[in-house]
């Protein structure tokens, strides 16, 4: 088992996750689960609805405490330690399915508040910095708005900006379209797929198919709370191994 | 004594009245605060700890909690004013009941606010302090300014333990003239000419806060 892993491990994973399980009570709701992104990579995890996506992904992070395995974040273990954590998620961003943008602040002061508050850079340079991230995700000129007067593929644009503002590592997506109207959901993905085009390594949970079969280096398929299948999307998506994906795929077709 | 005569003796007791009331905020807004912070944030024994705190003040009747202070704890050795007394057990009565209002304010948040400030390095302090607090705060506008006009009422209590506030003076002043009736009826309506604007006040609090939560911004 562990030479398995160890042969497939190699120094370049950025994350690392190792055997790891997770029980909400008597709930087993990861199962051994292993995986390794390396850096630059992109990965979009899909699979049915409860099979332990989001879980998987907010375990990177530590907003979800695992119960067994290991974790390495860009080096560092993440445990329940609070000073780690905070240094972990500095090195890792992540864009929510409803934004989670905070409604008393301006775009700007989103973008900033972590670059003052945990970088403790000067505000005037934070501005700069947040300045740019809202050029690139295509909205220079709401800086001074609240979130609620922008639409939602604006305020997620504007979410995933905030995490970049912070130069993170890694950037976890858990579904950041599925919350979108299908008009929205474009604008979001050009951003994303943009960002991956510039190396940004990627931990993507999501069912739009068109943007994992463009951006992805692998997909993972869960189900049940363990990893099914784990291939290239041409390979998943034109002959994936096993019977559950199969199924899965073609009810997202249908 | 024209009406006039008792409304104007009522009022010479409105300093007190205020000076109570306000020192009553100094003491129940930090506990208030504090309390429902603790409630929300911690577990354990420590929750327990802080619950048992507010009960105690929410729950034991005011005009018990201030004959105790100001009679019995002498007797202990401990001799307080009786404007502290007043300030004390009406603070905190009424900080007993904020603190419940801070609490429910913090747990309505959505959950995002919180994983969204942790997620991007902040810490647990810091999230409560710029995420959680000032949107709970603002949701807590209205209930603080109902809980300051039970306040205002809640301090005719005072004159029992000697001080003289506006309720003192009407009792005086009743005793005085032998006319009850104009005595209280003034009472009344003081407390009505003090209580009425709070209100407005709190309604359209909430109003701006009702337009400001589609609006997003106060
Ligand atoms: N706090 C919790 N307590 C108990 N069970 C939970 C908790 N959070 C998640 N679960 C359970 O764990 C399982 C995995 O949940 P998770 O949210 O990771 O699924 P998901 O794959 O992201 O699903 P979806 O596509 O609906 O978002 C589900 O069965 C869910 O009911
Ligand atoms: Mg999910």
């Amino acid at each position: 088992m562990t030479q398995e892993h160890d042969a497939k491990s190699d120094d370049d994973a950025i994350v690392q996750i190792r055997n790891l399980h997770k029980w909400y009570g008597p709930f087993h709701a990861l199962k051994n689960i292993s995986l390794d992104v390396r850096r630059g990579e992109k990965i979009v995890i899909c699979g049915p609805s409860g099979s332990g996506k989001s879980t998987l992904i907010r375990c990177v992070n530590g907003l979800e405490r695992y119960s067994e395995g290991r974790i390495l974040a860009n080096g560092h273990l993440v445990d329940h330690r609070s000073d780690h954590l905070r240094l972990i998620c500095q090195e890792v961003g992540m864009v929510f399915q409803h934004f989670n943008l905070f409604p008393h602040l301006t775009v700007m002061e989103n973008c900033t508040l972590a670059l003052t508050r945990v970088r403790k850079i000067p505000k005037a340079e934070a501005i700069e910095v947040a300045q740019h991230f809202l050029e690139r995700v295509r909205i220079p000129e709401h800086g001074n708005k609240y979130p609620s007067q922008l639409s939602g593929g604006q305020q997620q644009r504007v979410a995933i900006a905030r995490s970049l503002c912070m130069r993170p590592k890694v950037m976890l997506f858990d579904e950041p379209t599925s919350a979108l109207d299908p008009e929205m959901i474009k604008e979001v993905l050009e951003v994303m797929t943009g960002l991956a085009r510039e190396g940004m390594t990627m931990l993507c949970v999501t069912h739009e198919m068109g943007f994992a079969r463009e951006v992805a280096d692998r997909i993972v398929f869960m189900d049940a709370g363990a990893i099914v299948e784990e291939a290239p999307p041409e390979e998943f998506f034109g002959a994936a191994k096993h019977e559950r994906s199969r199924k899965f795929l073609s009810q997202l077709l249908h | 004594m024209s009406f006039l005569d008792v409304l104007s003796v009522i009022w010479s007791g409105f300093g007190v009245t205020a000076e109570v009331t306000l020192l009553s905020l100094a003491y129940g807004v930090p506990f208030a605060l504090i309390f429902g912070i603790l409630q929300f944030t911690t577990q354990g024994w420590c929750r327990h700890a802080a619950t048992i705190v507010i009960e105690f003040w929410r729950s034991s009747p005011v005009i018990i909690l201030l004959f105790v202070f100001y009679y019995a704890l002498p007797l202990a050795g401990l001799t307080l004013q009786a404007m502290s007394v007043a300030a004390l057990v009406l603070g905190l009565n009424i900080g007993g009941y904020g603190s419940q209002a801070v609490r429910a304010a913090l747990q309505s948040l959505d959950r995002g606010q919180y994983e969204a400030g942790m997620a991007m390095g902040l810490t647990r302090i810091q999230t409560l302090m710029l995420i959680e607090l000032p949107q709970a705060l603002k949701a807590m506008v209205p209930t603080f300014v109902n809980l300051l006009i039970q306040l205002v009422k809640g301090t005719a209590l005072v004159s029992l333990i000697t001080l003289a506030d506006m309720t003192y003076k009407a009792k005086s002043v009743a005793q005085m003239t032998f006319d009850p009736a104009s005595a209280y009826m003034g009472l009344l309506l003081s407390y009505f000419i003090i209580c009425y604007p709070l209100t407005i006040l709190g309604r359209s609090l909430e109003r701006r806060l009702a337009v400001a939560k589609e609006g997003g911004h106060v």
